[in-house]
C-alpha cells in the first residue's frame, strides 16, 4: 500500500511534468541548496545558459518572497536568528517551457496591496517591464515592503507569458497565495 | 583610507576595494537574505572615501548573477559614483559578462541609462571562477 500510494503520487508528479516540489518549511540555506540542485539538473538536461539563469533568477526571487511574506513562521525562541517560513515551490516543463510556481500562506490585509501589484504587471507589454524596472530601480523601497516590488518586476521580465496568479481565502483572517511563471 | 575587502560567500560577493589606488571590485554571486545589512556597510564606506580623497575611481564589476535587492543596491554604488564623476573626478566601471548572459548585458543598460559622467563599459568576462585577484595593496 505504502509503495503504490507514493508511486502514484510521483507518478502524477511525472504526468505534471514536475522536475521538483518542495513543500513545508524553507530557509536561505535550504533555498541555497535547492538552488543548486535546480542549477545542477537543468545543466546536466543541457538547458541553454540563458534559460537556466532566468529560472534561476525567478526562483531565487519567488524563494525570498516566500522568505519575507509566508505568514506561516516559526522563530527560534533562544533569540537565534533563525527563522523559518512555509511555503511551496514546484518546477516542472509544460509545453517544453519550464514554470515555476510558488505558494504560501499570507494575511488577507495583505492580499489587496500584492493583488494590484500584480494587476499592473500582467498588464505591462515587455518594453513596459523594462521601463518600469528601471524607474523602480531609482526609487526608495517601500514602506514595509522589504523590497517586494522590485522582486516582482524581476519575475514578470524573465516570464515568457505573463504572469498567472490566485488567492484563496483560509481560515483565520489568511490567505493562500499561488503564482505561476513560464519561462 | 584603508582597504575594503569581504571575502565571497556562497551568496555574498567578493568585494576588494582597494581605495588607496582607487581600483574596486566586486565579482562571484549576489543574493544574500538582507541585502541592506550586507551591502549597507560597503555603501556607507564607498560615500566616505569619494568624499575624502579625489583619486581617479575604477569599477570592475564581474557578478556572475545578483537579485532583485541587490540590483538596488548596485544601483545605489553608482548613483554615489555618478556624483562624484559630475563633480569632474574621473570615474569608470567596467561591467563583465559572458557573451551569451543577454540579462547581464540588459542590466548594463538599466544601470547605464542616466549615467551621464561615469564611463561605463561592457566586457567580456575574464575569469569563468569569479575569484578574487591577488592583493593589490
Amino acid at each position: 500500500m505504502l509503495a503504490q500510494r507514493y508511486a502514484a503520487f510521483k507518478q502524477d508528479l511525472d504526468a505534471k511534468g514536475i522536475i521538483f516540489s518542495f513543500s513545508g518549511y524553507v530557509s536561505e540555506g535550504i533555498l541555497y541548496s535547492l538552488g543548486e540542485a535546480l542549477r545542477e539538473k537543468m545543466t546536466l538536461e543541457e538547458a541553454d545558459g540563458p534559460t537556466v539563469r532566468r529560472v534561476f533568477s525567478v526562483f531565487v526571487e519567488q524563494m525570498q518572497n516566500i522568505i519575507r511574506y509566508s505568514a506561516e513562521k516559526i522563530t527560534a525562541g533562544d533569540g537565534r536568528s533563525i527563522e523559518l517560513s512555509a511555503g511551496m515551490v514546484t518546477i516542472g516543463m509544460e509545453d517544453k517551457t519550464f514554470f515555476i510556481v510558488c505558494a504560501n500562506t499570507l494575511r488577507s490585509d495583505d492580499v489587496p496591496v500584492l493583488k494590484e501589484r500584480l494587476d499592473f504587471l500582467q498588464g505591462l507589454d515587455k518594453d513596459a517591464i523594462k521601463a518600469y524596472y528601471r524607474e523602480q530601480l531609482r526609487e526608495a523601497p517601500d514602506e514595509g515592503s522589504r523590497g517586494a516590488t522590485i522582486g516582482l518586476i524581476e519575475i514578470a521580465r524573465r516570464a515568457s507569458a505573463p504572469i498567472e496568479y490566485d488567492f484563496a481565502p483560509l481560515d483565520d483572517g489568511k490567505s493562500f497565495f499561488c503564482l505561476k511563471v513560464r519561462i | 583610507m584603508d582597504a575594503l575587502r569581504i571575502d565571497a560567500t556562497r551568496r555574498t560577493p567578493l568585494v576588494d576595494f582597494d581605495f588607496p589606488a582607487g581600483v574596486l571590485r566586486l565579482a562571484g554571486e549576489s543574493y544574500p537574505d538582507d541585502s541592506a545589512s550586507f551591502f549597507g556597510p560597503v555603501l556607507t564606506a564607498l560615500r566616505e572615501w569619494l568624499a575624502a580623497s579625489d583619486v581617479p575611481v575604477r569599477l570592475d564589476v564581474e557578478l556572475v548573477y545578483f537579485n532583485s535587492s541587490s540590483a538596488k543596491a548596485l544601483m545605489n554604488m553608482f548613483q554615489a559614483l555618478e556624483t562624484a564623476a559630475a563633480g569632474g573626478r574621473p570615474v569608470r566601471v567596467i561591467w563583465r559578462c559572458d557573451e551569451d548572459d543577454d540579462a547581464m548585458r540588459e542590466f548594463a543598460e538599466d544601470f547605464s541609462e542616466d549615467l551621464d559622467h561615469v564611463e561605463f563599459t561592457v566586457a567580456e568576462r575574464l575569469d569563468a571562477a569569479g575569484s578574487g585577484r591577488d592583493d593589490a595593496a
